[in-house]
């Protein structure tokens, strides 16, 4: 196979790196002084039975070391321990809030890319012109906004037009399944909508620069050479060209969305990843805290090894 | 008789940032017959590039042109890039540098012949495989290697893909920009042979851009010399070796080391003059060995001498014997 | 330009930066997008710096109701405690900068050592380096930041350290690329030949070049920092005895400022801290690209190349 050596670089290297944030995870949060972190089995309002059973899983009165070993092993198993708010596995309160989260992420990064890339051309083929400028002014103007704030500001236009808190209306019983449906979409529409806005203003810089490469290219000059319209060109040679850095860096900058999501989801009150971590930090539920930072982490590396196998799949040149 | 291709005065200027331009190409004028070599040579930086860019309209939006490029005797200048487009690879085709990156490296070369093809209608679908299979034998490259990547391909074999690609479409004259200046010796002599063969078997009128002049004298007729932005002198080669009219071309072919060892080759001193500003009187004087008084203060136009020569030098205006 | 003179055997030098002196002023007066960031910002810079003199009113005094609604005397009106808008806006800002650019120098002296070892000396030293920049890399930020805020606690010197430890990856790899390619110039290799020592090259030789570089770097740099701040003062992480943008932001927040209809104690703050972010991008990328020496001609655009008229027949034969 192609570049096998490649592929398995970086998977060793994924793997290397997902090894590392677990450590570095478990040094934080049970290595920090006081035992108000580090204490997991101090889940209020459990019983002494649960306690107890918890003490023993992570192996709370041995040594660091050996409470590092055990939590290694632990992790396969899925067990992150029980979340001091809710007295659930932490687990499962993760999954239920990634459910939450990826929809409206999908919908706000896909919004992003589809724009970027728009605004992104246009910027690339009317170089040197007043649409370029402003068009990438706009984007930076964009991308400088504080993610929460532009989230306050849709709120503040849109008060009254489409709601502004949580996946659904409560008080909606039993509805009919098209109007559940409009009601999640209204509800889904402000929070993926910021999410769009401050992601594409990175991602038309991307494609504008990308774009601007390709079109320097000698390749380019000979498709124009042999007679080909500018359309074609464009769309045959230059754009597929940059497709390479553009889907890499798109790519990488998945990891860090769910990230920034922290923030949209705090503003719109949205039950998703960011939100747990968030209620987290406010209810010290370090447990929770401790698995939702884990798996934003491996997001993160996962979205890169995602980035390097789109590199090496669109680019024919890698071989080694 | 109108030649095949014809070069009416083309001027093509630059703009530069801050409101200058740059006269990169002032006034150049060529012909070129059916099947006839012309080698177009000077230093770099001269404008020979420029001038064959302009000729098939592929220049930035940054330059201005003006003149005509006549086709069989009609101005395919004359709307812009609507109506030089039509004829490109169909009549005019091109073949960069070999250290370009000419072939895009995504895709096969066999699909970038296809595209070719496919555009100007000559054949699609099989039939264009097959003519793929057919253009890649007659550069000397084994059929199957088509379906490679540019980069799996060594500078020669890529030279002779974009040739083979140039020919698709049996255009009637191939233009070669510094077809060898970047390949080894060895693989330089082969791309040479291969342009002879194929030019020769399929009729083509060559019109060849190189700063190398040995290259020049194996391959072409005729040559025209140019200098910041101008020809300087234009003959058959023979006649540019033997008894050169302009002092550039003389200097020109005195630097060229000659394998038998015979004299030692003098570098030409001093540099170009800058076209953002024209000098005044002859751009050449500066350099020039023999500059006499016009030279600094009236510039010398090209004037056609006995049969087919043309010079600018006000060296031909004189009586043999009054300056040496 | 003309080309120097050539015997065989010359080394043609290529010219160092010193000749390129004020190439950063130079890069934000050419771009006027630029020149109207760094004016803007140097306002801004100036009311924070002097705002104990210059605000209207104290930060802490009450001059109206709550939320109090823009008037002739406070344009743009009073905040959850009376206090007037323009006032806290620049105390505001002279703690958003500050944190800004105190994480920023915490980033570049990491960042700046970093990379500099790794691209000077090379070799073991760079490849460790560059693999612990990598796995720095991965872990997100912004969630790092909460966490460490929430288990140190909330206070200026904890947010401006944890910003810090973050940010400086991004330089580190800027200013290695630039010192591993200024390493080879010829200039510095006679440096090294002549027997000057590894701490005088760097300081006479390497760092001027890579000075400018840096300086975007730096821009860039305080933009991440100040909007890291705003997120983590939102998220309740702020030193809570500090008032900086984002804590005004977060306090309008708080005290349901929207439902209320009080934008005016939401839309400034976030906008001036957009300001001053759209700021920092301009000038740092105006800078970025006039050191990129790559400008390609573009083979493709909208326009094309344009006609003139024949300018006249060339001279005739004799």
């Amino acid at each position: 196979m192609r570049g096998a050596n490649y592929v398995i670089k970086r998977l060793v290297f994924a793997v290397l790196t997902v090894f590392i944030a677990v450590t570095i995870n478990f040094a934080l949060f049970r290595l920090a002084p006081g035992s108000a972190v580090t204490n997991l089995a101090r889940v209020p309002h459990a019983t002494p039975e649960i306690r107890l059973a918890l003490k023993r899983q992570f192996g709370l009165d041995k040594s660091k070391w050996q409470q590092y070993v055990i939590y290694l092993q632990q992790l396969p198993r899925g067990n992150l321990g029980i979340s001091f708010a809710n007295s659930q596995p932490v687990s499962s309160n993760l999954r239920t809030a990634l459910i939450n989260t990826l929809p409206m992420v999908l919908l706000g990064t896909i919004f992003a890319i589809v724009l970027g890339t728009l605004t992104g051309v246009l910027a690339a083929w009317r170089r040197g012109t007043a649409a370029e400028s402003a068009t990438v002014t706009t984007a930076l103007g964009f991308y400088s906004m504080p993610t929460h704030w532009l989230g306050l500001m849709l709120v503040i236009l849109f008060a009254g037009v489409l709601p502004t808190g949580g996946m659904s209306n409560e008080f909606l019983i039993n509805p009919p399944f098209w109007a559940h449906v409009k009601d999640l979409a209204e509800h889904i529409a402000l929070p993926s909508l910021t999410l769009g806005l401050v992601l594409y203003g990175e991602y038309t810089l991307i494609v504008r620069s990308a774009m601007l490469e390709t079109l320097g290219e000698d390749y380019v000059l000979t498709a124009r050479a042999k007679g080909l319209k500018p359309w074609a060109i464009l769309r045959r040679h230059a754009l597929r060209n940059a497709m390479l850095p553009i889907a890499t860096l798109v790519a990488l900058s998945l990891g860090y969305i769910v990230a920034g999501a922290i923030l949209i989801e705090t503003v719109f009150s949205w039950p998703g990843i960011g939100r747990a971590v968030y209620d987290a930090v406010l209810q010290r539920d370090y447990p929770m805290l401790q698995g939702a930072f884990l798996l934003l982490t491996i997001s993160v590396v996962f979205f890169n090894l995602v980035a390097d196998l789109l590199y090496f799949k669109l680019d024919p040149r890698i071989t080694e | 008789m109108s030649a095949l291709l014809e070069l009416d005065d083309l001027h093509v200027w630059f703009d530069l940032g801050d409101g200058g331009e740059l006269h990169a190409v002032q006034g150049v004028s060529l012909a070129l017959d059916a099947g006839q070599r012309l080698g177009l040579v000077g230093e770099s930086g001269c404008g020979k590039t420029t001038t064959v860019l302009g000729l098939l309209g592929l220049l930035p939006p940054s330059a201005s042109v003006s003149g005509r490029v006549l086709l069989n005797g009609e101005n395919i200048l004359a709307g812009g890039e609507e109506t030089i487009r039509p004829h490109r690879w169909n009549d005019l085709a091109i073949v960069f540098q070999g250290a370009m990156n000419a072939l895009n490296p995504v895709q096969t070369v066999s699909a970038q012949i296809v595209e070719a093809l496919e555009l100007h209608h000559s054949s699609s679908g099989r039939a264009a495989r097959a003519r793929v299979a057919e253009l890649l034998e007659a550069v000397g490259i084994p059929r199957d290697r088509g379906d490679s990547f540019p980069h799996e391909f060594s500078g020669g074999m890529r030279q002779r893909a974009a040739i083979a690609m140039a020919l698709a479409c049996n255009p009637s004259v191939l233009v070669a920009d510094e077809p060898t200046t970047a390949l080894d010796v060895m693989v330089q002599a082969q791309i040479l042979e291969l342009l002879d063969a194929l030019c020769r078997d399929f009729g083509l009128a060559l019109l060849l851009v190189t700063h190398d002049l040995p290259v020049v004298a194996q391959l072409c007729d005729r040559a025209a010399v140019m200098y910041a932005g101008e020809i300087v002198e234009q003959g058959p080669v023979d006649a540019l070796y033997h008894d050169p009219r302009h002092p550039y071309t003389r200097l020109l072919f005195a630097a060229t080391p000659d394998l038998q060892g015979n004299g030692v080759p003098i570098s030409i001193p001093g540099a170009p003059p800058r076209l953002d500003r024209p000098p005044q009187g002859c751009p050449f004087h500066p350099r020039c060995d023999r500059v006499f008084s016009p030279c600094p203060t009236k510039h010398p136009p090209l004037r056609r001498l006995d049969g087919e020569r043309e010079a600018a030098c006000h060296l031909n205006d004189v009586p043999a014997g009054v300056t040496r | 330009m003309s080309v120097a003179l050539r015997e065989p055997g010359a080394v043609i030098e290529q010219e160092p930066i010193r000749s390129r002196r004020g190439i950063v002023w130079q890069a934000i007066r050419r771009r006027p997008s630029a020149t109207v960031g760094a004016l803007v910002l140097l306002v801004i810079v100036l009311a924070a710096v002097f705002a104990p003199v210059l605000a209207p009113y104290g930060l802490h005094e009450q001059v109206g109701p709550v939320f109090g609604p823009p008037s002739w005397q406070h344009p743009l009106g009073l905040d959850d405690g009376g206090i007037d808008m323009v006032t806290l806006l620049m105390w505001g800002a002279r703690i958003s900068l500050i944190v800004g650019f105190a994480a920023t120098l915490v980033s570049m002296v990491i960042g700046g050592f970093v990379g500099v070892a790794a691209g000077y000396f090379g070799g073991k030293v760079d490849t460790i380096l560059m693999r612990i920049t990598d796995y720095f890399l991965v872990i997100p930020d912004v969630p790092l930041m909460i966490v460490v805020a929430a288990i140190w606690g909330p206070s200026l010197f904890h947010i401006v350290i944890v910003i810090g430890i973050l940010l400086w990856t991004s330089t580190a790899r800027v200013i290695r690329a630039q010192v591993k390619s200024v390493r080879e110039r010829v200039y510095v290799k006679r440096a090294r030949a002549l027997g000057a020592g590894h701490m005088r090259i760097v300081f006479r030789h390497v760092l001027p070049q890579v000075a400018p570089l840096l300086i975007a770097n730096t821009v860039l740099t305080i933009a991440v920092a100040i909007f890291d701040e705003t997120a983590l003062s939102f998220l309740g992480l702020g030193d809570p005895s500090r008032i900086s943008l984002g804590k005004v932001i977060e306090n309008a927040f708080e005290r349901a400022a929207i439902s209320t209809g009080a934008w005016w104690a939401i839309v400034p703050p976030g906008a001036l801290v957009a300001v001053i972010i759209l700021s920092c991008s301009l000038i740092g990328g105006a800078i970025e690209d006039a050191l990129n020496p790559r400008l390609r001609v573009a083979h493709l655009s909208a326009r094309s190349f344009r006609l003139r008229p024949l300018v006249g027949r060339s001279p005739e034969s004799v």
